[in-house]
């Protein structure tokens, strides 16, 4: 199987920098998500490492052999495209044939592993449809089995599931993800849908403006952003403004915000006084009715969606909060609340780069 | 507009369009000696003259061969036009677009009489086919290049990408992915630059050399000096041939076209 390195990759279009010197690596059977906003360089990396956009400058090896100078026809890459991009004159089966015949593999193997593949995408009795015989899943299906059945080095996905409906775009974030799994196939999946990043990801990389904000495991990336940027792209977040009160032990250091002091991790050496800012996650925080201890506010808006309910607070001393919590409490709008938030949901945030 | 005065519109715009052809048809099965409609009598007397006819069979030969050629030739170039257009063309894309449309824009006999100045200036003259086939090329062309470009600005570069990435080389790509998804463009176009090339009348009438006449000049140096009914059979005949490269291109070529 392959490892991808990519070292200080860069891609200038005149004389922007659409992608701006970006160095990762990808081990072997990793799943890696390029996430970010429209714009940023998420597909561009991606042509680049299939090979379809050239590298202005930098390195791509598979393996630690550098690919920059190998065609796309060479480079042994299974694509999947937004837009599917299925042969419409060819039936599932040629489709899935075509990389096949490229490589010359003899007949009776050719249909074992078409069999195979289709199988693993449970299209089993589709062979014979034409592509618009297919509805967007099993066409996305087809895409992906497509790209599989070659075997290739590596997988790489281009927002995949941007055109399905949000309950099959579910259904294929597991599926993909698992089928992943049991290949083994080293994947970069290309998306600016966050939540599509996380749940499929071992590492995600969190792109702007052509260059890498943060790479790490989801957890990371949702529970220590880098920065603001980042804690802003990755779900929702509450920023809160604070002082640097003094250290609190090896690492640690104490803020005093609207919560009283707490304890984050300090990440640069702030002195006493340096004026910070803490995130704090909208589902960390719990409400309770007024005058039971923490920041006093009243509710303001309260939206309801099923498994959790929004809440808007206007905390007394000015700030808003966004809180999310189950439905089991019963709050409603204009009520006075207690708002607790537990010394381990601050997060100390890096100033943006 | 209500239905029925639309419908009744329709058929009147197309009886207005159709009736010549059908008087043309009609005229010759005339079993008498002069081209008159409604017929007297019918017979197929005048077919049977035409048939035996050396110097129409000769013309008719040579349109088929002519517009054969032009076709290969025109939808070969125009094809290739049309790719350079669609894909490299950048920022010459109006000026390739304009220069391919020429020949349209062009009154035909002005195209004729410059070619002819040509061919002879470079000393080919008229004692071959080779200018007229190169008119009946220059005039078709425009028709391949529309059709054919019309069907590559829907062809989605992702498909190109895709193939490569399973390993086709460029070569492969266009034979098994391109072609096969552009054919409709191709034929439609190579079809009406068939129609065109065994139809026109100016650039053939310029350009003929001795023992060359289409069918068109034949007919016309044929009526010149007689005006029986077999100048109708000719026509009809002609219009038969046309319907038929129509039929048997939708039928042979045309079935996988539909397919998606
Ligand atoms: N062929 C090109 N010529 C000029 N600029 C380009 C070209 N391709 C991309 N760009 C620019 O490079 C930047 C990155 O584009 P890219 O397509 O990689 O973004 P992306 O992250 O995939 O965005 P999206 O989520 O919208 O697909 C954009 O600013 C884009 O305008
Ligand atoms: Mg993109």
């Amino acid at each position: 199987m392959t490892e991808v390195s990519i070292e200080r990759l860069t891609k200038t279009f005149g004389s922007a920098r659409a992608v701006d010197g970006i160095s990762i690596r990808i081990a072997d059977g990793e799943f890696i998500s390029l996430l970010g906003p429209s714009g940023c360089g998420k597909t561009t990396t991606l042509k680049m490492i299939a090979g379809f956009e050239e590298a202005s400058e930098g390195a791509i090896r598979f393996d630690g052999k550098d690919v920059v100078n190998v065609p796309a026809e060479k480079r042994d890459i299974g694509m999947v495209f937004q837009n599917y991009a299925l042969f419409p004159h060819m039936t599932v089966d040629q489709n899935l044939a075509f990389g096949l015949e490229m490589r010359k593999i003899a007949k009776p193997e050719m249909r074992s592993r078409i069999a195979e593949v289709l199988d693993m995408v449970q299209l089993g009795g589709y062979s014979d449809r034409y592509p618009n015989q297919l509805s967007g899943g099993q066409q996305q299906r087809v895409a992906l089995a497509r790209a599989l059945v070659i075997e290739p080095k590596i997988l790489l996905l281009d927002e995949p599931l941007a055109n399905l409906d949000a309950k099959l775009r579910e259904e294929m974030r597991v599926f993909i993800r698992d089928l992943q799994r049991r290949v083994g196939i080293t994947t970069v999946y290309v998306t600016h849908d966050q939540a599509e990043a996380m749940t499929m990801s071992d590492r995600v990389v969190v792109m702007f403006g052509g260059r890498i904000a943060q790479i790490g495991p989801p957890s990371d990336i949702y529970e220590r952003p880098e920065n603001l940027e980042v804690a802003q792209f990755v779900g929702q977040v509450n920023l809160i403004k604070g002082t640097i009160a003094g250290a609190a032990g090896p690492g640690k250091s104490r803020v005093a915000c609207v919560f009283g002091d707490v304890t984050v991790d300090s990440r640069t050496d702030h002195t006493p006084g340096a004026a910070v800012t803490l995130s704090l996650r909208p589902e960390a925080i719990e409400l309770k009715p007024a005058g039971q201890g923490g920041a006093q506010g009243k509710v303001t808006a309260r939206y309801y969606s099923g498994s959790i309910i929004d809440y808007r607070i206007a905390l007394d001393s000015g700030e808003t909060l966004h809180v999310q919590t189950f439905p089991n409490i019963r709050i409603a709008e204009g009520d006075r609340v207690s708002v607790h938030a537990p010394a381990d949901g601050f997060w100390l945030l890096g100033a943006a780069k | 507009m209500k239905r029925p005065v639309l419908t009744l519109y329709c058929l009147l715009v197309y009886a207005f369009l159709l009736a010549p052809i059908l008087v043309v048809v009609g005229a010759s099965f005339n079993a008498g000696n002069f081209l008159t409609f409604p017929p007297q009598g019918l017979s197929l007397r005048w077919y049977v003259t035409f048939f035996h006819n050396d110097v129409f069979m000769r013309a008719i030969r040579t349109s088929l061969w002519v517009a054969a050629v032009a076709t290969v030739i025109s939808g070969t170039i125009g094809t290739m036009a049309a790719l350079y257009y669609v894909q490299h063309a950048g920022r010459w894309k109006e000026a390739v677009r304009i220069a391919m449309l020429a020949p349209l824009l062009l009154p035909e006999v002005l195209t004729a009489i410059a070619l002819l100045f040509f061919v002879y200036a470079i000393g080919i003259g008229t004692t071959t086919m080779i200018g007229m086939v190169a008119g009946h090329v220059l005039i078709t062309l425009p028709f391949v290049f529309i059709n054919v470009s019309a069907s590559l600005e829907s062809f989605d570069p992702s498909w190109d990408m895709a193939a490569r990435s399973l390993g086709a080389d460029r070569l492969t790509r266009f034979r098994r992915i391109m072609l096969p998804l552009i054919k409709p463009g191709v034929i439609g176009g190579a079809l009406f630059a068939f129609i065109i090339s065994f139809d026109t009348f100016t650039i053939s009438f310029m350009l003929k050399g001795i023992g060359t006449s289409t069918l068109p000049i034949q007919l016309f140096d044929y009526l010149r000096t007689n005006f029986t009914p077999e100048a109708a059979a000719v026509s009809t005949v002609s219009i038969a041939l046309t319907l038929v490269v129509v039929i048997v291109s939708e039928k042979v070529l045309g079935l996988r076209i539909h397919r998606f």
